[in-house]
């Protein structure tokens, strides 16, 4: 299958800061959160993509192009939200939206009025007398009706109030339907990647940390409660240990370990997604 | 649409597996019926907060045993079942609740005549009509 976008050996510098090297391919049908702390480098990456910051190294591929070449056919491909736009203030919705409209062919203005309905956006606003939250969904709504293949989402739903993120979250599910589109969505909201993502590509301080199927990673850890002393065994795998409790990521090893030491545990759990992206973002610190 | 599936990350039966037995019985206890639609892939992963590559494989299994057929554009729908398979469904998804809760109780160290001892209360209550 083609891919719909390919990164490979990426790498950026900025001052003191360092991204990648990144490796990625993102195949068709599939939503993949962007997780990481915060200057981890996450708008950086979707802004290299859109070719609106030069890489060190690397390659980048939309739709098979690549992005930094002449041929600028990929970015009829890709439709990007940054976290803020510059220059919209003065245009109200109405203008904001012819102006996108010229640009994408595949233009859905159905898809359009239904998100501005849905969301009650006021289109004869000047833009910058928008809250914030308004903003943010006129911003989506000139977004997703471009129908690019490729959707990069930077902090979409930030300061969108909570019905409105669960409209979003059904609009994003439709708009997928088709199966061949594909989203990268960066964000910090817990719910977006539960429920949106199909697989997570977490950086911490600009250093890739993996690219993991959702479930795989949820089974990859496990939390036990201990019953007999522990004292200071070291157990492989075991990535925390708070008393009696510990958390492992190789749950085979821990176990196998266990058993052969004869420490007995009388309960064992799954962690919750928001547990172990915060023990990945806070592990890899030591 | 929102269907009674409720999977449990505890469990040590993969999450796919989960999706296809609870299917399996919706489908054989009448719940639901030849012909009736089912959520898109997307749709199903979004309410069950796992990935399209977990939902696709559950659909595939129930495909592959005749329980769902999808339609090139049209979705996915819930085939014609024989009888037969009906019944063979209820017994098993009967009798894996019945065994998982004897892994239950065994894992609290109850014995075997404990939970014999406990089975036959709950018996008697329902034949007393309680």
């Amino acid at each position: 299958m083609n891919s719909l976008l390919y990164i490979e050996h990426l790498e950026k510098r900025i001052d003191e800061f360092h991204l990648g090297p990144i490796n990625l391919e993102i195949e068709p049908g599939t939503i993949t959160a962007l997780v990481g702390n915060n200057g981890s480098g996450k708008s950086t990456f979707l802004k290299l993509i859109m070719n609106l910051a030069k890489p060190e190294k690397g390659n980048i591929k939309v739709n098979n192009i690549f992005t930094h070449g002449e041929n600028e056919d990929w970015k009829n491909s890709v439709a990007y939200l940054p976290q803020t736009v510059l220059g919209w203030d003065a245009f109200t919705g109405n203008t904001l939206k012819e102006l996108i409209k010229a640009l994408y062919p595949n233009w859905d203005e159905e898809l359009f009025l239904k998100m501005v309905n849905l969301f009650e956006i006021p289109l004869n606003k000047k833009f910058s007398k928008l809250s914030q939250g308004v903003q943010q969904k006129l911003n989506l709504a000139l977004t997703l009706p471009r129908n690019a293949p490729l959707l990069l989402l930077d902090e979409p739903t930030y300061f969108m109030d909570i019905p409105s993120k669960k409209i979003l979250m059904d609009l994003i599910v439709d708009w997928m339907e088709p199966g061949d589109r594909s989203i990268i969505i960066a964000s910090h909201q817990i719910d977006d990647i539960r429920k949106l993502s199909d697989y997570l590509f977490v950086l911490h301080n600009g250093k890739f940390l993996g690219h993991f199927e959702k479930e795989e990673l949820i089974e990859n850890y496990a939390r036990y409660w201990i019953t007999s002393s522990l004292e200071d065994a070291t157990i492989p795998g075991v990535v925390l240990q708070e008393g009696n409790v510990i958390i492992s990521n190789r749950i085979s090893e821990t176990e196998n370990y266990l058993e052969s030491q004869n420490i007995k545990w009388n309960k064992r759990n799954t962690l919750e997604l928001d547990d172990i992206i915060t023990l990945l973002l806070t592990q890899n610190k030591q | 649409m929102e269907l009674p599936i409720r999977i449990s990350k505890d469990s040590r039966e993969p999450i796919y597996h989960q999706i296809v037995n609870q299917f399996k019985a919706l489908i054989a206890g009448g719940h639901l019926s030849a012909g009736a639609p089912l959520p898109s892939i997307r749709a199903l992963s979004k309410d069950l907060e796992i990935s399209i590559i977990t939902t696709r494989r559950a659909y595939q299994d129930l495909e592959l045993q005749g329980f769902i057929k999808t339609l090139q554009g049209k979705g996915t729908f819930v085939a014609e079942i024989a009888e037969d398979l009906k019944e063979e469904v209820k017994v098993t998804s009967v009798h894996n609740i019945i065994e998982n809760a004897v892994d239950t109780a065994l894992s609290y160290d109850y014995n075997l005549s404990q939970v014999k001892e406990i089975f036959l209360t709950i018996l008697k209550d329902k034949e007393k009509g309680e």
